[in-house]
């Protein structure tokens, strides 16, 4: 997947890709990793309906590092669970790699989580019981792939995130900065289409918060694409293009390298 | 997800929980050891009565002077039998061994008489001994563990020779086999031909302590064969389809020989292992039944023990169960991994119980009374508390996976 995505240069998203995308007809699938379309997400709270997302539309190409910045409230967190496809939208078409996500039901989405998505959370959310190579393999499990595969390919993934010598530790071991690493080492280990940060330096130190970013930044030079949701300005200002998100619709979408 | 990495799962979650499952754990051993050691006990004492007691593995009948069954209900009965029934006779004997061609084999036996026993300085003092004919070996199914049992020649010669039970023959002769030596038995000497197999005791009674010489030995050396040392036949069929007709065919030859009019009752008894087994059935039934419904109902507690803990597991877990999902578990991933680790936790359980209640049975039969580690109340047990298990499991299990995975990580 990574030698794919290393020999598709990133493509120029110009202003006027939106409306490239509307010209799509509908039923065809685009040639973008991610492509939304019109998404709409309504809460129902009692009798009032809560539009968190009105009308979110843009594609995201193969390589992009984008960065999606709003204030709380905005929406962002909502647009980053239906990018996850942790949720779907309530209106809309949403594809991921050619496939109509919007339409998936329960089972779909979680196999489109585990070959296609790899998440970085705030909070790690690393199993606390478990080893850090258990941890980085659990997404494995779950593709049904052998043990011994397992074990190779989360012991791969973890010497990339340079913590060969941490794999039989426990969460409550390692520091921060390390738990991360190893969340980003169990996000990468399926070889997804696109890993998926929230909040990635949250928790950290601002120390220990360069030194990820400049690991998401080594990442994605080696050809993944990435898109980090965040409320820090500076976290953002790594990315290559920035999505601003308020009340619910785009406010801005800007390439800024 | 496949079947192994869901039951490695399982036993890791059951292990990172050490005390949780242990205490998890201690209400289905208990259920499942309760169950199979009170089913062991009862089947034990079922089968002592139908193979010592009802001689159902020899298919045997006894002929005696009472019916037990129906003569000895209340102190009108037993005035009335007493007054009624007359000892059997060994001519009652010969008149039923001539005439009676569905019976296969018939012996005789004389009951037994507390006896002191000697040899050299040792002496036993209240050793049942009793007389019988010595095909009564054959019939009783008589385990032999040195020499022989006396013959018939020597029981028509009243033959001064004696059968030791085990706890005889080790007390007279601690060092050396009895075979061949004489004991004293009420003052007479005997030549000891042959010693029981050990039957060990029950409900602390030895089965040990007896010495058997033939009958007419023991009519000639004790004293007629009437009230306590009363004379009783007993008879195998011919096959066991013919039982119930050479019991019948005995009863009729009786009467006949005792002209007992059309409608009057027998003036003797006959035993058969039904009637024993029914009788055990009539007086201990309703008790079992209670012996075994007490300790279902603390393995029914010890499932819902599990779907408590299941419970509480899950919402513990819920974190992990968002987890889960966010890298991929799908719904029937997270069911099966509740669901394993339910029944994983009842079939450990489950073996533990088991396995406790042999060790506790082999206890038991070795110092009580002989249980009997019945297959089928395993297999009961085991799937009583493992289908708790799994019904202990749906409901929790099911509500793992309808987790919406946003809220699953969202909790702490």
């Amino acid at each position: 997947m990574s030698d794919a995505t290393m020999a598709t240069p990133p493509s120029v998203v110009e202003a006027g890709a939106l409306e490239h995308g509307d010209l799509l007809a509908h039923d065809a699938v685009p040639a973008a990793l991610i492509s939304m379309r019109d998404i709409w997400k309504t809460y129902q709270m009692g009798s009032e309906e809560l539009h968190a997302l009105r009308g979110v539309s843009f594609d995201v190409q193969r390589g992009e590092y984008m960065a999606i910045i709003g204030p709380s409230g905005s929406g962002k967190s909502t647009l980053m669970n239906l990018i996850g496809c942790l949720d779907t939208p309530s209106q809309g078409r949403y594809w991921i790699n050619g496939k109509l996500v919007s339409a998936m039901d329960d089972d779909e989405l979680a196999r489109i989580r585990n070959k296609e998505i790899g998440f970085v959370f705030q909070t790690f959310n690393l199993l606390a019981r478990a080893t850090a190579l258990h941890n980085v393999e659990l997404p494995l499990i779950y593709a049904g792939i052998s043990s011994a595969d397992r074990h190779e390919r989360a012991r791969q993934s973890l010497a990339s995130v340079e913590l060969t010598d941490r794999m039989t530790h426990r969460p409550n071991e390692l520091s921060g900065g390390q738990r991360q690493r190893v969340a980003i080492a169990r996000a990468l280990v399926n070889h997804p289409s696109l890993l998926l940060a929230d909040e990635p330096t949250g928790a950290l130190d601002s120390h220990t918060s360069v030194e990820i970013m400049n690991l998401f930044e080594k990442l994605h030079s080696d050809g993944n694409t990435i898109i980090v949701v965040t409320h820090e300005p500076d976290i953002a200002a790594r990315a290559h293009r920035v999505i601003s998100i308020r009340d619910g619709q785009i406010e801005r979408d800007e390439r800024i390298k | 997800m496949k079947f192994i990495e869901t039951l490695k799962l399982a036993l890791a979650a059951i292990w990172a929980h050490k005390l949780r499952s242990a205490l998890t754990l201690l209400g289905m051993i208990i259920g499942v050891m309760s169950v199979v050691v009170v089913v062991s006990l009862i089947e034990g004492f079922n089968r002592y009565v139908d193979e010592k007691i009802a001689g159902i593995g020899a298919k045997s009948f006894t002929i005696q002077r009472f019916n037990i069954f129906e003569d000895f209900k209340d102190t009108d009965t037993i005035a009335a039998a007493t007054r009624r029934n007359k000892d059997l006779t060994l001519d009652d004997f010969e008149y039923l061994r001539a005439r009676a061609v569905l019976v296969d084999k018939l012996g005789a036996g004389g009951r037994p008489t507390a006896s002191q026993i000697k040899h050299g300085a040792e002496l036993l003092e209240d050793v049942a001994v009793d007389g019988v004919t010595a095909n009564v070996a054959d019939i009783k199914n008589i385990d032999i563990a040195d020499g022989r049992f006396f013959t018939e020649t020597e029981n028509e010669t009243a033959a001064r020779v004696a059968f030791l039970g085990a706890d005889v023959a080790n007390k007279l002769f601690p060092a050396k086999s009895p075979l061949g030596d004489e004991i004293y038995i009420a003052g007479l000497p005997y030549r000891v031909v042959g010693v029981a197999a050990v039957k060990g005791s029950v409900l602390g009674i030895p089965q040990d302590n007896f010495v058997t010489i033939p009958l007419r030995t023991y009519a000639s050396n004790f004293g007629g064969l009437v009230r306590n040392r009363s004379l009783y036949f007993i008879a195998t069929s011919k096959s066991d389809e013919l039982f119930d007709d050479a019991v019948e065919e005995s009863r009729q030859l009786m009467r006949t020989r005792r002209r007992i009019p059309a409608r009057a009752k027998d003036n003797f008894g006959i035993i058969t292992p039904d009637a024993i087994t029914g009788l055990r059935d009539r007086i201990f039934g309703s008790i079992f039944i209670v012996a075994i419904v007490v300790p279902g109902i603390a393995l029914v507690v010890g499932g819902i023990v599990i779907m408590n803990i299941m419970l509480v597991s899950v919402t513990e877990r819920t974190k992990e169960i968002g987890i889960r999902k966010a890298l991929g578990a799908r719904r029937g991933d997270i069911l099966k991994q509740f669901l394993v680790e339910a029944v994983t936790l009842s079939a450990i359980g489950g073996a533990t119980g088991v396995f406790l209640a042999w060790i506790i049975g082999r206890v038991l039969t070795a110092v009580f009374f002989p249980t009997y580690l019945s297959l089928v109340a395993v297999f009961v047990a085991v799937s009583v508390s493992g289908g708790i298990g799994v019904l202990a499991g749906i409901f929790p299990a099911w509500k793992a996976s309808k987790l919406d995975p946003i809220e699953a990580l969202r909790a702490d």
